[in-house]
């Protein structure tokens, strides 16, 4: 007798039959996908106090408006994380430090120079400083996801981590993400990646070709096969002179990822 | 014989909209029906939730409010239907979408009194969506041709091109003296903005703060809020100062009593609507004295 299993909508991830929630990214299995009519998918809302695995580990999601991602880390699992968001941890849990190259870069554009890892066995717990959602990304083996710098709150020790810098002049200069991007790339293991965005969050995913104009400051993430321009458009009031509006063409394939509270630069 | 069938109709408090009330939000601003109504024993009418996704038509075109915490207004623009908005507010849009900027007089005075000095404007065929920078309400105001709305400076979010846009100055001011410095403050803004639809209905969205809450004041009845938390008014409402100076730790009353102790009010009169939000900034006790200001009434307690 075949066995039925519920497919997450979210992260197309299996789940038995009894599951409420996606065991990989903590969606409700019992609420459709809320889609807009322009193609925008709203990230699911994870219930309060919704468990996640991943390895060995666990991780439960605790209150909805800002909410805190606690870890429940098994023994020789890690998570990678920048260490402005950690919340508490246990006493035993151990804690090291990432070596990352291109230090002096990362420091010139303002980018952690510091990535910490906790190691299980042990709980430690993260948030970020505003209102938002935890998107929880679970990577497949293969997968290259391109990342806001200082977006990401967690990921597990099968991704690697890198940066990419952001090409173009204008593109750093009125991109509003400066000079880098955060890299996240899994090889042979599947790993899981939790952004924390501001406000609400929303994916869309374009077809080759595809294009979209997103404020600079409302991109989250992207893969890597999407390519990022920043466009820029002159706003004149005659003799008041006039403003510019700078807007980021994201072309297909592949998803886009966007924050509806969004870090506003430069256009004042 | 059959039951002739029953006429229902609905209010909505928000915008007014009168619907038959057999739809699950109000056809006007989007905001839940089938909820019984939250007013708070003072009076206040709390704006009810709104369903994720919930579509408001206008004319041709229509828009569709996503999220909850930070809701996103994303208007499906027909030909020919177009919206202005701050360019700040602008989240993303279709490439097809035309935008351009629209002229605003009295630059001077605007660019004096820190309000946008350029108005976008954009025109369909396609997609375009907004949202402010802070989680709270958003609220769609359908203005009936003849009506106009006052809404506190930096509150508006986008309106439909046939929302005629204006603005006044809120009279509303005090002066402070520290030392030999003397200093103007606008706890409202210099001006007002004043949203009206001069022929045919228009759609006017607003972003609260925090959550929204409305009143219906009556003739000469007042209230008063704190400046910042207002959020819109009807035209009919007439507002001015309001300056309490409670008594303060050891000091007794007097002037000493006037430098930290105050509380800075706005006085409201009906009749009419008023909106405030419930997370506001507050205003910063630079100064010392008050030594001149508008028409205010007092009080000492």
């Amino acid at each position: 007798m075949p066995i039925e299993r519920i497919k997450c909508q979210w992260c197309q991830a299996m789940n038995e039959k009894a599951d409420v929630s996606c065991r990989a990214c903590g969606a409700p299995l019992d609420i459709k996908n809320l889609v807009s009519e322009s193609g925008w998918r709203e990230a699911p809302r994870i219930k309060d106090m919704t468990e996640i695995r991943f390895g060995r580990s666990s991780c439960q999601v605790e209150g909805e408006i800002v909410p805190v991602a606690e870890i429940n880390l098994g023994q020789q699992d890690s998570v990678f994380f920048e260490h402005h968001v950690l919340l508490w941890k246990d006493d035993q849990t151990q804690m090291s430090v990432m070596t990352l190259q291109g230090g002096v870069s990362r420091v010139l554009a303002g980018m952690p120079f510091v990535i910490s890892v906790a190691t299980g066995p042990g709980r430690i717990a993260f948030s970020r400083d505003a209102t938002g959602e935890l998107v929880v990304l679970p990577l497949h083996p293969g997968m290259e996801l391109d990342v806001r710098e200082h977006a990401f709150l967690l990921a597990s020790h099968h991704i690697s981590y890198s940066f990419v810098r952001i090409k173009g002049l204008r593109n750093i200069l009125f991109g509003g993400q400066g000079m880098f991007m955060d890299r996240f790339v899994t090889s042979n293991e599947p790993g899981m990646l939790m952004l924390h965005g501001y406000g609400n969050v929303f994916e869309r995913t374009l077809k080759q070709g595809e294009s979209i104009l997103v404020e600079p400051g409302a991109f989250l993430y992207k893969d890597s096969s999407v390519t990022m321009d920043v466009e820029f458009q002159k706003l004149t009031s005659g003799w008041f002179g006039g403003t510019g509006m700078s807007l980021a063409r994201m072309t297909g394939p592949g998803r886009v990822g966007i924050q509806s509270m969004y870090v506003h630069h430069n256009t004042e | 014989m059959s039951n002739p069938p029953i006429e229902r109709s609905y209010k909505c408090d928000w915008c007014n909209t009168v619907s038959d009330g057999t739809q699950l939000s109000c056809p006007g601003c989007g905001v839940s029906i089938d909820v019984s109504k939250t007013v708070t024993r003072s009076g206040w009418i709390e704006m009810p939730g709104r369903r994720d996704m919930a579509k408001i038509q206008f004319g041709n075109s229509h828009l569709q409010i996503e999220g909850e915490f930070v809701p996103v207004a994303d208007f499906a623009l027909a030909q020919g239907d177009g919206v202005y908005f701050t360019h700040h507010v602008l989240l993303w849009t279709e490439p097809q979408v035309k935008i351009s900027s629209m002229g605003l007089k009295g630059g001077w005075k605007r660019l004096f009194a820190g309000m946008p000095l350029i108005m976008t404007q954009a025109e369909g065929p396609g997609h375009i969506a907004f949202s402010q920078d802070q989680s709270g309400e958003l609220i769609a105001l359908p203005i009936q041709p003849g009506a106009a709305i006052d809404v506190r400076e930096h509150i508006f979010l986008a309106a439909t091109s046939n929302v005629s846009y204006d603005w006044f100055s809120t009279n509303v001011w005090y002066t402070t003296r520290n030392g030999n410095e003397r200093e103007t403050h606008y706890p409202l803004g210099m001006f007002m903005d004043r949203f009206a639809a001069p022929q045919t209905p228009g759609l006017l969205l607003l972003h609260a703060a925090g959550n929204a809450f409305i009143r219906h004041l009556g003739p000469n009845e007042t209230i008063l809020v704190k400046p910042t938390a207002l959020l819109f008014k009807d035209p009919s409402v007439q507002m001015h100062l309001h300056l309490e100076y409670p008594r303060g730790g050891t000091f007794s009353w007097g002037i000493f009593s006037s430098w930290y102790y105050r509380h800075i009010w706005l006085r409201l009169y009906g009749p009419g609507r008023v909106a405030i939000q419930s997370a506001y900034k507050h205003m910063e006790e630079n100064g010392r004295n008050i030594v001149n200001y508008s028409q205010a009434t007092q009080a000492q307690w």
